[in-house]
């Protein structure tokens, strides 16, 4: 029944490739019943009955090719707007975005769970949008990627639901995202506006031609009138016809979609309560799910809820009816919805860490978890309770003083600085003096008081601070960020020496910021298997083993543990001189490029270079977790004891 | 003949739409563009009011080591409230330019005031070493660095809102939009570069 992360994205893939071939039935369908209307109309008037003179080859011709300019018109424009992030969506939907740093109890508590959330499933945190008009209870994801996903939730929602109910909600939510569910929810939201512009353009001629018609009484032919008028009318139930079906169309995947969801979403919370109490929640509050916003019906697909109700409910409803999506999550369920809403309080930094946690808690704790046996890499894209009581621990030990200036788009600089400062004295001399010159002074100074506090932290800290530092990062206006990301690859290169783990951060912040600022192509599937990449594969194994065995024999036995599981032509190990930074960042960029499945192997391949001397340091795992990221797999942090691969 | 006519309808029928979707898109950009400064323009607010929060506070433990110059710091603190009122004004409205103006001004003469403190005060070493009024400097420090900060935000939004609404084709629609104005930019002086004495070096 479960699908693994890779295996989703594949099926979310082949769903979409299919969409596309019904939708181009589909508009074959509307360009033959165009060309019968104008056929019948224009040809046959005045004509005997035969059927030949039906066939115009002309006008067949420039039916078709009206059409799909027509169609292909309006799916593009739709598409390409967006195209332009999800924050444009959630904009258009009547979001404005919270501030990271923000300190009002709602949005402080909605941003902390959703801050968990993205750390549990080892992705940056995502911008989340408020729509601060809209009473009724709901969320949803947009965005085309997981890198520009954004999350956007009603005021309803933030203040009517319970933390762990809440918590249900964005899991639902970020199951969307790490299934890959977006792409395909845009692409049907762009393929049915195409259709709905025939219909528009039909209606259009059909006022227009009535208002000439009107006027122009005595000089127009009545043949002629008569017709626009009848093409008008036609092309308008073409239009409205063919959007009919769409939404039919959309709303059956719609609800299977998030049937799915709702599963992934116990699964990650392991609370089958928190979701389904907010599932009875909303249908115990007098706003529902509903979303009053213009734009709702186009994007009713992407909600967590129902948010527009239509006459005909069950063939044109997104979701499923509320009583069969609870009883689903839980068999048990009386029928009883939950119609008072919480008390919000303020919370406490790290005030959601359960008392049973990993540190050597006894035995007298309910269920105190054994190290899990499942490995980190089937665990990509799949994160569970597990992590998410974990990323509460993780927040919770990062000092109150360090993760306030995280959160702010001035200080978050200057602590990704601190963080890419080396550890030994030498290197980091250099970098502070690169720094000093590069910076403003006010940063530079925040800097070198923050470093003592980022020397301290455990190192398992340090990528859940960046997946924090992120949303504030993504604050800046285009040319801080040009002058920021200047001093992160002076930081980088003044030391003069490669240090792996500062070339992971440099890559994962640079990555995950890019695409906000500067229009970039997402990666496209190019290789189906690695046949051809035997050298970036060998760079990348090479650079593993390198990095965490002390002598070239056992280097070479962690290379070739990692080649034996992937299928490329027999490549031999480099020697160090040959991995540079360079060829790896190279090789990495064109891995990712692959299959999902081909991404997998690949995964399972450095997880077994790693461990070839029964040793996972945590700066391997760092390293490991930094490399998924590269290669747009999202790793959840490893849990105490966790095999690697 | 008929039929030419009704192609002829439908590909005005296009080009009528693509129109209209057209001066849309232009009118939404508007919009947004002045929502982000806007913004931008409420975090900025939130800095200065940290700013105006700090300065009676400083100004409370001046007066106990500074007995004679007390128009000095009366001038603080009028400078201060007419920055704060300055403030609540241009908050209302960040794209008006006289609102932003009289932030500009007031904001100067906060600054001119607070420069003349600190001189003063360099004549007073206790004052100086006293631990309330470090903590207190630091924090004004570290508030003028973000206010530096956020107003480079909200003059670069301002900027894209300005340039984009001055060039083709939204210059020839703007005005009928309602974004008759161009946004004004937020210039302050440095405390620092105002403020500083002229560094002595003895060689």
């Amino acid at each position: 029944m479960a699908m693994d992360f890779f295996q989703s994205q594949d099926a979310a893939r082949r769903n979409t490739g299919r969409l596309v071939i019904l939708f181009i039935l589909a508009v074959i369908a509307i360009m033959v019943m165009i060309y019968l209307l104008v056929a019948v109309i224009f040809l046959s008037a005045g004509r005997g009955e035969s059927a030949a003179p039906l066939l115009h080859p002309g006008l067949m011709l420039g039916v078709g090719g009206i059409t799909i300019a027509i169609v292909g018109l309006g799916s593009l424009y739709k598409m390409g707007q967006l195209r332009a992030g999800g924050g444009f969506v959630a904009e258009s939907l009547g979001g404005a975005p919270i501030r990271p740093d923000t300190t009002d109890p709602v949005e402080r508590r909605l941003l902390n769970v959703v801050e968990e959330m993205a750390i549990a499933s080892g992705t940056p945190c995502p911008p989340v949008y408020m729509m601060q008009q809209e009473k009724g209870i709901n969320a949803f994801a947009a965005g085309f990627s997981p890198e520009d996903a954004v999350i956007g939730v009603t005021r309803g929602c933030a203040e009517q639901l319970s933390r762990d109910q809440l918590q249900g909600v964005i899991a639902h939510e970020f199951s969307h995202i790490l299934n890959g569910d977006m792409r395909l929810n845009i692409r049907l939201i762009g393929i049915l506006h195409g259709i709905l512009v025939i219909g528009i353009i039909g209606y259009f001629i059909l006022r227009s031609s009535l208002y000439t018609g009107a006027a122009y009484r005595r000089s127009s032919k009545r043949g002629g009138a008569g017709a626009i008028l009848a093409l008008g009318a036609g092309l308008a139930v073409i239009g409205f016809v063919g959007t009919f079906f769409g939404n039919w169309i959309k709303a059956a995947v719609s609800r299977q979609r998030e049937f799915l969801a709702d599963a992934s979403a116990v699964q990650f919370t392991r609370s089958p309560s928190g979701i389904a109490g907010a599932l009875k929640r909303i249908g115990g509050y007098a706003h529902g799910a509903k979303v009053e916003s213009p734009n709702a019906p186009e994007a009713s697909h992407m909600f967590f809820g129902r948010a527009i109700t239509s006459g005909l409910n069950s063939m044109f409803a997104t979701h499923p009816p509320l009583p069969v999506r609870i009883k689903r999550i839980e068999p048990s369920w009386d029928g009883e919805f939950i119609t008072t809403g919480p008390a919000i309080e303020r919370e406490e930094p790290g005030a959601q860490v359960p008392l049973a946690g990993f540190a050597g808690a006894p035995a007298a704790a309910a269920e105190s978890p054994a190290p899990p046996r499942i490995s980190a890499v089937e665990q990509i894209g799949r994160p569970t309770r597990q992590h998410i009581d974990y990323a509460a621990q993780l927040i919770g030990q990062i000092p109150e003083p360090v993760i306030n200036i995280a959160r702010e788009s001035y200080g978050a600089r200057a602590l990704i600085y601190a963080l890419l400062l080396n550890r030994e004295a030498e290197p980091r001399r250099i970098q502070m003096q690169q720094l000093s010159e590069h910076a403003d002074v006010g940063v530079y100074d925040l800097t070198g008081k923050l470093l003592p506090a980022v020397q301290q932290l455990p190192q398992g800290l340090r990528l859940p601070l960046v997946d924090l530092a992120l949303p504030a990062l993504r604050g800046l206006t285009a040319s801080q960020y040009q002058a920021f990301s200047e001093n992160v690859m002076v930081l980088v290169e003044a030391d003069e020496k490669i240090d792996l783990f500062e070339w992971a951060l440099q890559r994962i912040i640079l990555r995950h910021l890019e695409p906000h600022f500067a229009r970039v192509k997402p990666p496209v599937t190019h290789y189906y298997a690695l046949g051809r990449l035997g050298r970036q594969c060998s760079v990348l194994l090479s650079t593993l083993a390198y990095v965490g065995h002390r002598d070239r024999p056992a280097a070479q036995r962690a290379f070739s543990l990692g080649i034996s599981r992937l299928d490329v032509r027999s490549t031999s190990m480099l020697p160090p001189e040959s991995c540079t930074v360079k060829a790896l960042d190279d090789a990495l960029d064109e891995l990712n490029r692959t299959a999902p499945r081909v991404k997998q192997r690949i995964m399972t391949a450095c997880a077994a270079c790693i461990s070839a001397d029964r040793q996972v340091t945590v700066d391997e795992a760092e390293l490991f977790r930094a490399l998924c990221d590269g290669l747009s797999c999202p790793m959840p942090p490893l849990l105490p004891g966790q095999p690697l691969g | 003949m008929k039929l030419a006519i009704v192609i002829l309808f439908v590909v005005i029928a296009i080009i009528i739409l693509s129109s209209i979707g057209w001066l849309i898109g232009i009118f939404n950009q508007l919009v947004r563009l002045r929502n982000r400064f806007q913004n931008a323009f409420a975090q900025i607010e939130v800095q200065l009011k940290r700013r105006y929060d700090l300065i009676p506070n400083l100004v409370e433990v001046a007066k106990g080591y500074i007995k004679h110059e007390r128009e000095t710091l009366e001038a603080v603190i009028s400078a201060r409230n007419q920055a704060v009122s300055g403030l609540k004004q241009a908050a209302m409205d960040p794209g008006n330019a006289e609102a932003i103006q009289g932030l500009i001004g007031a904001e100067g003469a906060l600054t001119g005031a607070m420069g003349r403190l600190f001189a003063v005060m360099e004549a007073y070493p206790d004052l100086k070493a006293n631990q309330n009024m470090m903590q207190l400097s630091e924090e004004l420090t570290s508030t003028e660095n973000k206010v530096a900060f956020s107003r480079q935000a909200f003059n670069d939004a301002v900027t894209a809102y300005n340039t984009y609404k001055q060039s083709f084709p939204a210059v020839i629609f703007a005005g009928t939009f309602g974004h008759g104005r161009d946004a004004t930019l937020l210039e302050f002086e440095d405390r620092e570069a105002i403020a500083e004495p002229p560094k002595v070096s003895f060689t």
